[in-house]
């Protein structure tokens, strides 16, 4: 009796101990008491509708409202503990994915090729206790409903591209959207052969709407607008006369061969565009009316049961992994299809004003007009001040025994703060959960132990206008910007940037960048492949900054010693380009450098950047000859900053971009194509690059490689993901990644961190930062203090976040 | 009746005023180009489709026509670009953002206007004196101070430090709660250091050369004490300038406080004039235009009218 006392006491303390222990760290898996997670925005969100959301205040909401089919989740230790860096793919909302691919293969109706096996059709069962917060069963019809609302051609939705513009392209949804409309086209997109084409009536020349006119209005446009398009390619070098390549527009071929004096032009012009086979049809357009069309032809529809769904695709998506398990794709690409709730939807449909045709809608914009399927749902919501959510009790995950240790969270209340030192001051009296750690706080908390560092995929860069002419248009006397077009001068200001001063100086938390892709960009998901941690990319890092490999121990020590800083060689590069522009008679022995660095804003943040660069500037030319003749200023080009830039309006600018942080090759889109690239005037589609693939060398503009890596419609080759193994892309990225860095037009300076404090209130799961989880979110938030217990906990203590 | 037949005539002008203006900021902001923000990826032929179906391609009379259709069928529109209102009625916006700014406005006018007043008389009878000096001293500073610096000085001492108010205003739309006034507090101390002052200094100024004049001299020596020579002599002048003024202020009162909402995070008009503009957000603009246009407009009759009745020797219209 006494031996059972002893071991009935030991467990007592035992488990006393733990208690304690365990409510020391702070965690109390507890829902009996309110837990409320209290945040802010600076931006109230307007539109959380899933059809139309806008930007990222509108996905807010929606992130609380709405449920997934496939989800990401920690991959667990055996001691329930989140391994670092790792995730699994699970089923949420669906219970089934299956690839029926063959069911569809060789059918007319959905252009599945017939000898495709995989990819294409998949079905997914749906759970069958899907419901709204009011109770209303969901069914695969509800899905069906919304991608034909999401796709309803009268309102035009902002996200209805999300179905045929990227990598999830539902059959004949961009013929849904644009049935009835007329589109002007190039007539690449008709014909394959100049024979062909130019037997054809429909066909026009034209300089606005061809391939041609495309590539002159986005590197022209300003130029174009001012004077007419044929008067650019008149600059540019093509031999014919401006009234002549005027009169071609808008003839035909046939009309074009029976004129001499149109064929001349006409000849002139090829003579000057041509660099490729059949690109005489690149200069032609035609006029293209999509047919009207049942939503039956949509590859989307339901099966024999209410929980069926299904999807056919025009290009193949890998859902599935070999065994059958979800792959990350599912998570990615199908993680959730848009949903309305039906009766709500119709109810809030807005009829075109007085002077427009389009259709609109306020569903989901206000409590009345929110439907939820998700854990969450809205309860109060005051535009740009406050909104409220509260758990959906109707939402299926409550019921899973998987989530009986999740969504701690009561209540969720979203305050609209647009003064950060307001959020601040709200943060110190515990109003607040979380902050972003702003820079006039940075070094007196940056080591707290609340302190919480997220990388994310934006790389800052200073970005180095590419445009001669406008850099010579916009020089006076005695001022000279045309140095900007030597490229060593441009390198040379790439190194004269100390970058780990620089981030220390003009962010929060962010670190030295020095690639277009930073540790947040996956070449290849499932394995886990970081692009930036490849030996191939870091090869490039270290030829683009001049580190020696052969001097390191490993390629790892060499790319480390990457900093990117190195003055003695940009003052020399800066006296080189000097010289060479004294002798070309460019640059006079008296002209001062006036650099023009612009923004879209005038406030401090900029004017700390702005200091930081003209101090590194005059710093790169003393003991130059161009020491004391260097100047900056600062001009706020509000909105229209970047529009400027790429217009040449001014000579640098910081600007990075943000974004398909799992598919680089993708996302070199952004330095490569003219019309997203800041350096619109280097022409990659002629620059060449020479890279060897499977063995083989290959030559080919830049554009072309990029096309070719993406398994662009008629690329010379298809080295698109799934067509060649990751290494052979990772190879062509990192070849790439070399040419932009090469040229200095874009400059990285940055690899963005945000920095944030957390509450004592509130903890994450785990602090390694997950790149599929974060820090689990809400759903695995946990709380140390309910609401009245922090309420009190806060009355009796200062909150000290130093610490 | 030459009173009724001015304020027909200011009335007359008023509307062609209004009409030109209406015109001009019409047909400016859509002489702007439109901007196409397109992410990476995105199709950009739906997103201009959009814009077409809209309108926003049309002649700039064709949509003025429209607009103006619209108007008469009350529909201002919706917000299209300012991403806190996007798909919302600009009109309901508008209306359900004005309660906050207008009350603390007013609150602050009810406060500041008696107090700049009564220290503008204080310092102006005492005037050369310490009391004069300190009240002076007062109003330089806190005239000089931005307001930016005094509502974080108010937040952070009255609400942070000493706990006297919350930092923000309360959610909700229950404005005339205890606690939602209690709320409002900081903002209305806070906007009401400038008013304060500006009337203080006003009322010094007017009061100080009107005690001066040959008249109060004439009725001190007519027997009457300092205080009737002043209050029904020396104020009643001195008020005729002052008086529109506080009439005027009541314009401000509907187009709020851009940095006082923004600090104490009242849902207000504040701001939104701006904001509007800068995103290109036409129907807000418009409008914003037209209700502050017409507000501004029918102030100045008032306060041309407002000197009749102070002074009821200024006859407005009278030849």
């Amino acid at each position: 009796m006494k031996k059972t006392l002893k071991y009935v006491l030991a467990s007592a303390i035992l488990v006393g101990t733990l208690g304690s222990l365990s409510s020391c760290k702070g965690y109390k898996r507890d829902f009996s008491g309110k837990y409320t997670y209290n945040t802010y925005t600076e931006v109230s969100p307007s539109n959380w509708n899933e059809l139309s959301y806008q930007d990222n205040n509108d996905t807010q909401i929606m992130s609380y409202i709405g449920s997934s089919f496939f989800q990401f989740d920690y991959k667990f230790d055996k001691d329930g503990v989140p391994v670092p860096g790792q995730f699994e793919v699970t089923y949420g909302a669906a219970t089934k994915l299956e690839d029926v691919t063959e069911e569809y293969a060789g059918d007319e109706k959905y252009s599945v090729p017939a000898e495709a096996t995989n990819g294409y059709a998949y079905k997914i069962t749906l759970r069958n206790d899907l419901k709204w917060d009011d109770g209303t069963a969901i069914t695969a019809d509800d899905f069906v409903y919304t991608m034909k609302e999401q796709l309803n051609p009268l309102f035009k939705h902002y996200r209805a591209d999300s179905y045929y513009n990227g990598s999830t392209v539902i059959h004949n949804a961009r013929n849904y959207v644009y049935q009835g409309s007329k589109v002007t086209q190039g007539a690449e997109l008709k014909h394959k052969t100049w024979a062909e084409g130019k037997q054809d009536p429909a066909l026009k020349f034209d300089l606005t709407n061809s391939s041609m006119g495309s590539w002159l209005w986005g590197k022209y446009g300003d130029a174009a607008k001012a004077k007419g398009p044929a008067w650019v390619l008149t600059q540019l070098g093509c031999t014919a006369a401006q009234a002549d390549i005027e009169a071609l527009v808008g003839k035909t071929p046939a009309e074009i061969e029976a004129n001499a004096t149109l064929k001349a032009a006409f000849d002139a012009v090829v003579t000057f565009w041509k660099s490729e086979p059949e690109e005489e049809l690149t200069l032609f357009s035609y006029e293209h009316e999509y047919p009207a069309m049942d939503f039956s032809a949509v590859g989307i529809f339901t099966g024999a049961k209410d929980n069926e769904l299904y999807l056919v695709l025009d290009n193949p998506l890998e859902l599935l992994k070999e065994d059958g398990s979800l792959s990350y794709k599912a998570a990615y690409n199908m993680s959730s299809l848009p949903l309305v709730k039906k009766d709500l939807f119709e109810a809030n449909k807005v009829a075109p004003v007085e002077g427009s045709k389009l259709w609109t809608s306020t569903y989901n914009s206000s409590v009345a007009s929110t439907a939820s399927w998700g854990p969450y749902k809205l309860s109060t919501f005051q535009s740009g001040k406050e909104y409220t959510l509260e758990r959906n009790t109707n939402w299926y995950g409550y019921g899973l025994k998987e989530n009986d240790k999740k969504y701690q969270t009561s209540r969720i209340v979203c305050k609209t703060i647009k003064e950060w030192n307001t959020a601040w001051l709200a943060f110190q009296k515990g109003e607040l959960d979380s902050i972003g750690i702003d820079v006039s706080i940075a070094s007196e908390y940056k080591n707290s132990s609340q302190a919480i560092f997220t990388p994310d995929d934006y790389v800052g860069s200073m970005q180095i206008q590419s445009d001669a002419n406008a850099l010579k248009a916009r020089e006076k006397e005695g001022v000279n910007k045309t140095i900007l077009t030597d490229v060593r001068f441009r390198k040379a200001i790439s190194l004269a940037v100390d970058r780990d001063e620089y981030n220390r100086t003009c962010t929060t938390s962010s670190k030295p960048g020095f690639g277009l892709f930073n540790s947040m960009h996956y070449y290849d998901v499932e394995n886990g492949g970081v692009y930036r941690n490849e030996e191939v990319a870091k090869k490039v890092l270290c030829e683009v900054y001049g580190v020696d490999v052969t001097k390191y121990a490993s390629i790892d020590e060499a790319a480390a010693a990457v900093t990117g800083y190195d003055p003695a060689q940009a003052k020399q590069l800066v006296t080189e380009a000097y010289n060479e522009a004294l002798t070309a008679g460019t640059i006079k022995a008296t002209d001062k450098v006036v650099i023009t660095f612009g923004t879209g804003a005038d406030n401090e943040a900029t004017r700390r950047v702005f200091d930081y660069l003209s101090k590194a500037l005059k710093a790169m030319v003393v003991g130059t000859p161009l020491e004391g003749r260097l100047e900056t200023e600062f001009e706020d080009h509000g909105s229209k900053w970047a529009d400027d830039f790429r217009s040449g309006a001014y000579d640098i600018c910081t600007g990075g971009w943000q974004g398909a942080a799992w598919d680089p090759g993708y996302f070199l889109l952004a330095y490569l194509s003219p019309d997203y690239m800041y350096s619109t005037a280097w022409e990659t589609d002629k620059v060449q690059l020479t890279h060897t693939v499977l063995g083989e060398e290959y030559t080919m503009s830049l554009m072309e490689w990029y096309n070719c890596l993406n398994g662009v419609e008629g690329s010379k080759h298809n080295w698109a993901e799934g067509q060649v193994e990751n290494e052979v892309r990772l190879g062509i990225i990192a070849a790439i990644e070399k040419e932009i860095l090469s040229v200095y037009y874009t400059v990285p300076l940055q690899n963005h961190f945000t920095a944030a404090l957390k509450s004592y209130k509130s903890d994450y799961i785990s602090r390694d930062y997950n790149t599929f989880m974060a820090y689990g979110g809400i759903e695995y938030l946990t709380y140390a203090y309910d609401d009245a217990e922090w309420e009190e906990y806060c009355k009796n203590n200062t909150l000290d976040y130093k610490q | 009746m030459y009173m009724f037949k001015y304020i027909l005539k200011r009335l007359g002008l008023m509307i062609m005023t209004f009409l030109i203006i209406f015109l001009i900021s019409f047909v400016l902001i859509k002489l702007l180009p439109i901007v196409v923000n397109v992410t990476i990826g995105q199709d950009k032929e739906i997103i201009e489709a959009t814009l077409r179906a809209r309108g926003y391609y049309d002649p700039i009379p064709v949509q003025l026509v429209n607009y103006i259709k619209r108007i008469f069928h009350g529909d201002f529109g919706v917000g299209v670009n300012l991403p806190e209102y996007r798909n919302k009625p600009v009109w309901d916006v508008f209306v359900e953002k004005l309660p906050p700014t207008v009350l603390i406005n007013v609150y602050s006018t009810l406060f500041s206007v008696p107090l700049g007043i009564a220290l503008g008389i204080f310092a102006a009878l005492k005037k050369n004196r310490w009391q004069d000096h300190l009240i002076s001293t007062g109003v330089m500073i806190f005239i000089s101070v931005p307001s930016i610096v005094t509502a974080f000085l108010v937040q952070y001492i009255f609400c942070f430090k000493l706990n006297w108010f919350p930092l923000m205003m309360n959610s909700g739309f229950d404005y005339f709660s205890g606690s939602m006034f209690r709320s409002m507090m900081p903002a209305v101390i806070a906007m009401s250091f400038g008013s304060i002052c500006g009337y203080a200094r006003f009322t010094r100024a007017e009061l100080t050369e009107v005690l001066t004049s040959d008249f109060m001299l004439l009725a001190r020596t007519k027997g009457l004490t300092r205080g009737q020579a002043t209050l029904h002599h020396a104020l009643k002048n001195a008020m005729v300038p002052i008086f529109p003024s506080i009439v005027g202020e009541f314009v401000s009162v509907l187009s709020g406080s851009l940095i006082i909402e923004k600090i104490f995070s009242i849902p207000g008009v504040g701001g939104l004039y701006l904001d509007s503009i800068n995103y290109q957000d036409y129907d807000f603009f418009m409008m914003l235009s037209c209700f502050y246009i017409l507000i501004g407009l029918a102030a100045s009759i008032v306060i041309d009218l407002s000197y009749g009745f102070i002074d009821p020797r200024i006859r407005m219209g009278a030849k």
